[in-house]
């Protein structure tokens, strides 16, 4: 799209610049959780309870914006909160070495109910404080690229840093090296003198804490009121699917999460633009359609091979007893 | 883990004793009390009245059992279908969805077949478009899953959504087949006729000690089923070659192959049985309780609930039943507990917190199951 394009298109391209703007922001959540995972992936756990994590982050951001009026606390809150619903899954799968599949499933299930239990005094009600965009001076001001890209609030771009440090710290690091180690092979990290628990209790811990990060953006952001369980609506499993179509790095997961924001809005996009002929429900399923349509044409048995999963996904590290 | 000068092991059990089968679950379901005490002290709740009220008003009279009962039908059916599939380390996760499915196969079925057919009939016409509907929903994930290893997890889980947004639009976004044309203003599912509906347990009124108002009970043909398809998962599973074949496939996969038995076979025939199971589950929800496809009155949860059911009872279809049974109580308890006064008035998302907190507790128990905690003092290494 070009400041052209604009110009000839009228209130039309306007539409579509909007959507662009507002797929960004909606694919924050998105790309937050899906780096959260890749931390906890690379370290050889699989985590299913984003859903939960992030249920339970939203709710805590909502009762400490409410309560507080900070949207800085809030976010705490939920990093805080969905970090220690992590710390659970750790817990059970690095110390217990459960199933982690089973683990991740109760973890949706606890973190469901326990944040529609706290939550259920306030559903429906209007958020307590958000977090407004900023214009960038001189830049805001650009055609087109001014309002998708320089009219964003800060934690839209924090974003992009936190995915630019990420991709840094798993590639460049020597902690990240230990994380890639660990997960691909315990029992090598172990005789190399890396503490396989310890990293991937960290890993898994600090994935929760970025799934509560976004999904402290939802609450604060996008999703104007607590809606029980319909206030993440899925985003989670849809971040877990894009670690997959992202195949486990960064910055494919920010660039994947524009075109899942892009399709989680597709509904609002085509309302402003006067295109009514599809109905909401069946627009309302295109996130989720894409992201099946997404895993089945990545066909992982090419990708796994390649640029795949991490070795030991999935599996417990017992070191051999003599 | 090394604390001061002791080391603290999980060792691997060489004999699992058969009373720890009893004593972990007890004392899950306790840690599960205690952690969701913790939420009901927090929110200002006795949690100690609350429990007493939950267990009276879900298992403590004839009538809340009936009531429980009827609650456990679906469950047991989205149990089976989640231990079926998970057993073969295939985790269809999608039993909500196909249970949604299930509902509006069962239900088109009541509205177009059911009015030109005699009554058993048509239930049997409800019962099997529930299944087919089912059996649909699950196709997609388990043919990608088969033939081009796609994570059966996401994709399954992923058109519960898109099943739920098919419900909203069927009743909600247009004039279907399946929604009131009378029904102007607030849109709800056309009522399936009379000889559709299940045939439910009459309670006959006089019987002492039993109070029924109406008589009937929540109980009706689906129970039935349900206990059918316990005896029919296990006859399969452990009385037919299907079911050795689908142990082989589950365990390994190389010694599938070497032992000729048609894996991408097994793995869709087992997905699809899973679907059907949770299909089976919405119809019972149509034809034995909603008497309609009714997005807003379909209780929510029960595909969900059906893994933690699943998960509990090791994926054995007879411990599926009983869990089942057990965990329906909590939500009749729930129900009642949503309606009632004061301090004990509380969100029936209680039921939704104790089954994933008894989840976890029953994950963090399987282990002692399996394992022991050793604690031995380090002895000096010599230098």
């Amino acid at each position: 799209m070009t400041g052209s394009g604009l110009a000839s298109g009228g209130i039309n391209a306007n539409v579509w610049v909007v959507a662009l703007a507002g797929a960004i922001s909606f694919g924050v959540p998105l790309v937050l959780a899906a780096l959260g995972e890749i931390l906890a992936e690379r370290s050889g756990v699989l985590n299913l309870g984003v859903e939960g994590m992030m249920l339970v982050g939203a709710v805590s951001a909502f009762l400490v914006a409410d309560a507080t009026g900070s949207p800085w606390l809030a976010l705490l809150a939920a990093v805080a909160a969905a970090a220690a619903l992590a710390a659970v899954h750790a817990f059970l799968c690095v110390t217990l070495r459960a199933n982690q599949i089973v683990s991740g499933l109760a973890l949706v299930i606890f973190g469901g109910g326990v944040a529609r239990f706290v939550g259920s005094s306030v559903e429906g009600q209007p958020r307590g404080a958000e977090i407004d965009p900023i214009r960038i001076p001189g830049l805001a001001d650009l055609p087109v690229i001014g309002r998708v890209a320089f009219q964003q609030d800060v934690l839209v771009y924090a974003t992009v840093v936190v995915t630019a440090l990420v991709a840094l710290y798993i590639v460049r690091t020597r902690p990240g090296l230990a994380l890639r180690a660990v997960g691909e092979s315990p029992a090598t990290a172990d005789a190399a003198g890396i503490a396989v628990a310890r990293v991937r209790y960290v890993h898994v811990i600090v994935g929760g804490a970025f799934a509560g990060a976004g999904a402290a953006y939802t609450m604060l952001v996008v999703v104007p009121s607590w809606n029980g369980a319909a206030t993440t609506d899925g985003i989670g499993w849809i971040a877990l699917a894009l670690v997959v179509f992202a195949s486990w790095r960064p910055w494919r997961a920010l660039a994947g999460a524009v075109i899942f924001g892009f399709a989680l809005r597709a509904n609002f996009t085509l309302q402003a633009a006067g295109i009514t002929a599809v109905p909401a429900e069946i627009l309302s399923m295109l996130p989720y359609l894409l992201t099946i349509v997404v895993l089945i044409a990545l066909a992982p048995t090419a990708v796994r091979r390649r640029a795949g999963a991490p070795s030991a996904l999935g599996q417990a590290y017992v070191r051999d007893e003599r | 883990m090394i604390i001061g000068s002791y080391e603290v092991l999980l060792e691997q059990r060489t004999d699992v004793r058969r009373a720890s089968a009893l004593v972990v679950p007890i004392a899950s379901i306790l840690g599960a009390l205690v952690i969701a005490g913790v939420f009901l002290w927090l929110t200002g709740r006795p949690a100690l009245s609350v429990y007493a009220r939950l267990v009276r008003d879900g298992y403590g009279s004839w009538y809340s059992i009936s009531d429980t009962l009827g609650q456990a039908t679906p469950l047991i059916l989205t149990g089976l279908a989640a231990a079926f599939a998970f057993r073969m380390n295939l985790y269809n996760i999608g039993g909500e969805g196909q249970l949604y499915a299930g509902a509006i196969g069962a239900s088109w079925a009541g509205l177009a077949i059911a009015p030109h057919v005699s009554g058993p009939v048509a239930v049997l016409a409800v019962l099997l478009a529930g299944m087919v509907g089912g059996v649909l929903w699950i196709l997609i994930p388990a043919i990608a899953r088969a033939f081009l290893h796609t994570s059966e997890i996401v994709t399954t889980l992923l058109f519960n959504y898109v099943a739920l947004f098919l419900m909203q639009y069927l009743i909600f976004g247009s004039s279907s087949f399946w929604r009131d044309p009378d029904s102007k203003n607030f849109p709800q599912g056309r009522p399936l006729p009379d000889v559709a509906h299940f045939p439910q347990l009459h309670f006959p009124r006089d019987v002492a000690g039993l109070d029924f108002p109406s008589g009937l009970t929540a109980i009706h043909l689906g129970l039935g089923v349900a206990v059918l398809a316990i005896l029919a998962v296990w006859f399969l599973q452990q009385r037919t070659s299907f079911g050795f074949d689908m142990q082989v496939v589950g365990s390994s996969e190389r010694a599938a192959r070497y032992a000729g038995i048609p894996i991408k076979r097994t793995v869709i025939a087992v997905m699809l049985i899973s679907g059907g199971l949770a299909g089976l589950a919405g119809a019972g929800e149509v034809g034995g309780r909603a008497y309609a496809l009714d997005p807003n009155g379909l209780v929510l949860g029960l595909g969900y609930t059906g893994i933690v059911v699943a998960a509990l009872s090791r994926y054995n279809p007879f411990a599926v039943g009983l869990v089942a049974v057990l965990l329906a109580g909590l939500r009749t308890g729930a129900d009642a507990l949503q309606g009632a006064t004061g301090p004990l008035r509380v969100p029936v998302a209680i039921a939704f917190m104790l089954e994933g907190a008894i989840l976890l507790a029953a994950l963090g128990g399987e282990v002692f199951r399996r394992n022991r905690l050793v604690v031995r003092r380090i002895r000096e290494a010599p230098a």
